[in-house]
């Protein structure tokens, strides 16, 4: 009877709720002021309670991987129509919750695997990360890039590898010299990481961790760096040059627009997967918000020169025409385009080809230039 | 090998810290395991007031409030006869919760004026030798030993056992306070959440490992920052996965503890001190 009566409340609640105002919640792996993913995350979260006025949003964050589903259940009792998971390790949680809760939606950024209430998302930073790699290769005057790593996973590996083509598209000879922390945070190991580099000849650096540690410590010796996902010129804006920074907002409004207007539902999203990129506006090339490339870099970069398809071209020039183009609704560059060889000598992208997403999402080659130790290289 | 001896020297410096203030507390026989906890809330304050009124008041600031946790820590550990172990972790999980919750506002903000990470490198070497003397060469430590060992005859002799563990609290406070004060206005230099990253354990264990020995502090906190800095250094041209360049430090750590002996504990340490008993 108890559980009968719930039920009947439940559901009159859920009417009550999808008359007025769409109730969409996230959980959030780390803390909201960490400067780097979940920031971001919460960041886009405002901005879509900003930009939509039917749309109210609750978060919890600092969510252990093993404790989501207690939240889910949580938000669902709470009237949640929407849950955002945004951390790859909630994907076994978020599955379990979509059975159990067969009329909630459910979208887990970073994940894999989808079902019918279950979208996935992503905002790739890979063509940045070449454009970024371009102004690197200028820029470095030893010859060796340094990056710092997190984790040796295939997104990580698909932006060394794509920073890694665009340096050696200004200097072939040029080296990324890649320090693994095995962390997503610890300025701790991003600062001796970046020291050990600068020891060994690294002038530019570029990484992902969730500080601006390696910015900091770069900038103490002189070396130009990129920020990684939150606008970081504030920390050293002499040496900061550009970055990734993210816009997660312009997908949770996408998103949530087409559950209001009944393009989503509880049944069919079994296919939607979003990876967006440059084109979409979900990410963008940025020292710090609408700044591409720091104004205190750019005559060095327009001073570079590098050759495109036999003529030289200015580096400035070349980023800037790249970035539009990757900017507008039909690309038609993509910085995995064949022919590339891995750095063992094998053919990993035939020439003419694009990498599909598939390619791009189990990337576990290494590209030719990164030195460094490379777990789960193939043989 | 200079840039690894400066490594060593400047990320050991921290280390150094929190280890001599949990071994000054440790030689009068209280164990505190609150360091970790201590550090971020050091390193919060410190931060915080660097911004408003300058660095060198910052790092006062940091000094303050690890001073004043250390005799929080004393309320319990010391004059409630608390179980020293339960009291410190709890002193640990409060801490760094309450520096994440509190500082929220600092995130992600560049420090104004840092400090030179040098003055404070210099700063810990003058501290362990400092403590050498006041503890195996003054009166003073002689008191301050003979809590540790026998509170019991200590108080027969009329030290005041508890009044001598809250001064160890402070001054140990004092330093572990110093050593959140380096992370947040000379290392990093800036604040953030969890910004520790459990340099307070590897304190603890290093005063195990040191026997309780300043000066050998010194060098298991110099060692510790060699090893950090050369897994980073070594990854990639050692045909070692960098899994297990990261487990390294720790690893030899241990198994320099292992081979080192037996050093022995201050006789009274973890037991609260009760005249009545």
């Amino acid at each position: 009877m108890r559980r009968i009566l719930g039920l009947v409340l439940l559901a009159l609640g859920l009417a009550w709720a999808q008359g007025d105002k769409l109730k969409a919640c996230f959980i959030y792996v780390g803390p909201i002021g960490d400067a780097g993913w979940t920031y971001a995350h919460d960041q886009g979260r405002k901005k879509a309670e900003a930009a939509l006025p039917w749309l109210e949003t609750r978060y919890v964050e600092s969510v252990p991987e093993a404790q989501a589903l207690p939240v889910i259940d949580r938000f669902v009792k709470e009237g949640c129509q929407v849950i955002f998971a945004t951390s790859f390790g909630y994907m076994e949680a978020v599955l379990e919750a979509a059975k159990k809760y067969p009329n909630v939606i459910f979208a887990h950024a970073t994940g894999i695997k989808r079902a019918p209430n279950v979208a996935t998302y992503m905002a790739d930073f890979y063509q940045v990360y070449y454009l970024n790699g371009l102004a690197a290769g200028a820029l470095s005057k030893t010859g060796k890039v340094g990056y710092v790593a997190a984790f040796p996973i295939p997104e990580v590996k698909r932006h060394i590898n794509a920073f890694t083509l665009g340096v050696r598209a200004v200097n072939p000879k040029a080296q990324v010299l890649v320090r693994w922390i095995n962390a997503w945070y610890d300025p701790a190991k991003a600062r001796e990481a970046t020291e050990a580099l600068l020891s060994q000849g690294a002038d530019v650096f570029a990484f992902t961790e969730d500080t601006p540690t390696v910015i900091q410590t770069a900038a103490k010796k002189g070396a130009y760096s990129f920020g990684h996902y939150t606008p970081m010129l504030k920390f050293a804006p002499n040496h900061v040059v550009s970055g990734q920074i993210v816009h997660w907002d312009v997908i949770y409004i996408d998103f949530l627009k087409r559950v209001k207007e009944g393009v989503y539902t509880a049944k069919n999203l079994e296919n939607v997967d979003y990876f967006w990129l440059l084109q979409h506006k979900a990410v963008e090339m940025g020292a710090d918000y609408g700044v591409p490339i720091n104004p205190k870099h750019v005559p060095l970069l327009q001073k570079a020169q590098m050759t495109v398809g036999g003529k030289k071209v200015s580096v400035y020039d070349r980023i800037m025409a790249l970035m539009k183009d990757m900017q507008s609704p039909k690309p038609t560059f993509d910085p995995f385009t064949g022919p590339i060889q891995d750095r063992k000598g094998v053919v990993r992208i035939p020439a003419g080809k694009k990498a599909t997403l598939q390619e791009l999402l189990s990337m576990e080659w290494a590209a030719p230039g990164v030195v460094g130790d490379w777990p789960g290289e193939p043989k | 090998m200079e840039e690894a001896l400066l490594r060593a020297v400047l990320f050991g410096t921290p280390i150094l810290l929190a280890s001599l203030g949990a071994l000054l507390s440790e030689r009068t026989g209280v164990v505190n395991l609150g360091v970790e906890g201590m550090m971020a809330l050091s390193a919060l304050a410190a931060f915080a007031v660097a911004q408003e009124a300058g660095p060198a008041l910052g790092a006062l600031a940091g000094v303050g409030v690890g001073v004043f946790l250390g005799l929080f820590l004393g309320v319990f550990a010391v004059s409630l006869r608390a179980n020293q172990f339960v009291a410190g972790l709890a002193l640990a999980a409060l801490g760094l919760g309450a520096s994440g919750l509190l500082g929220k506002r600092y995130e992600g903000v560049p420090l104004a004026h840092p400090l030179p990470e040098e003055g404070f490198a210099l700063l810990a070497l003058g501290l362990a030798l400092a403590l050498h003397y006041l503890l195996l060469g003054s009166r003073f430590g002689l008191y301050l030993r003979s809590v540790g060992e026998n509170p019991k005859a200590a108080d027969l002799f009329g030290v005041s056992v508890d009044g001598v563990r809250y001064l160890a609290l402070a001054l140990g406070g004092g330093m572990i306070g110093l050593a959140g004060a380096y992370l947040s206005l000379a290392y990093r230099p800036s604040w953030t959440d969890g910004m520790t990253s459990g340099l307070g354990w590897v304190a603890i264990a290093l005063v195990i490992l040191a026997g309780w020995q300043p000066l050998r502090a010194v060098l298991g906190a110099y060692f510790f920052g060699l090893l950090f800095f050369l897994q980073f250094r070594l990854q990639g041209s050692v045909p070692i996965p960098s899994e297990a360049f990261a487990a390294m430090p720790y690893l030899l750590v241990i198994l320099v503890l292992a081979l080192s002996g037996r050093a022995r504990a201050p006789k009274a340490l973890g037991q609260p001190f009760d005249r009545g008993r």
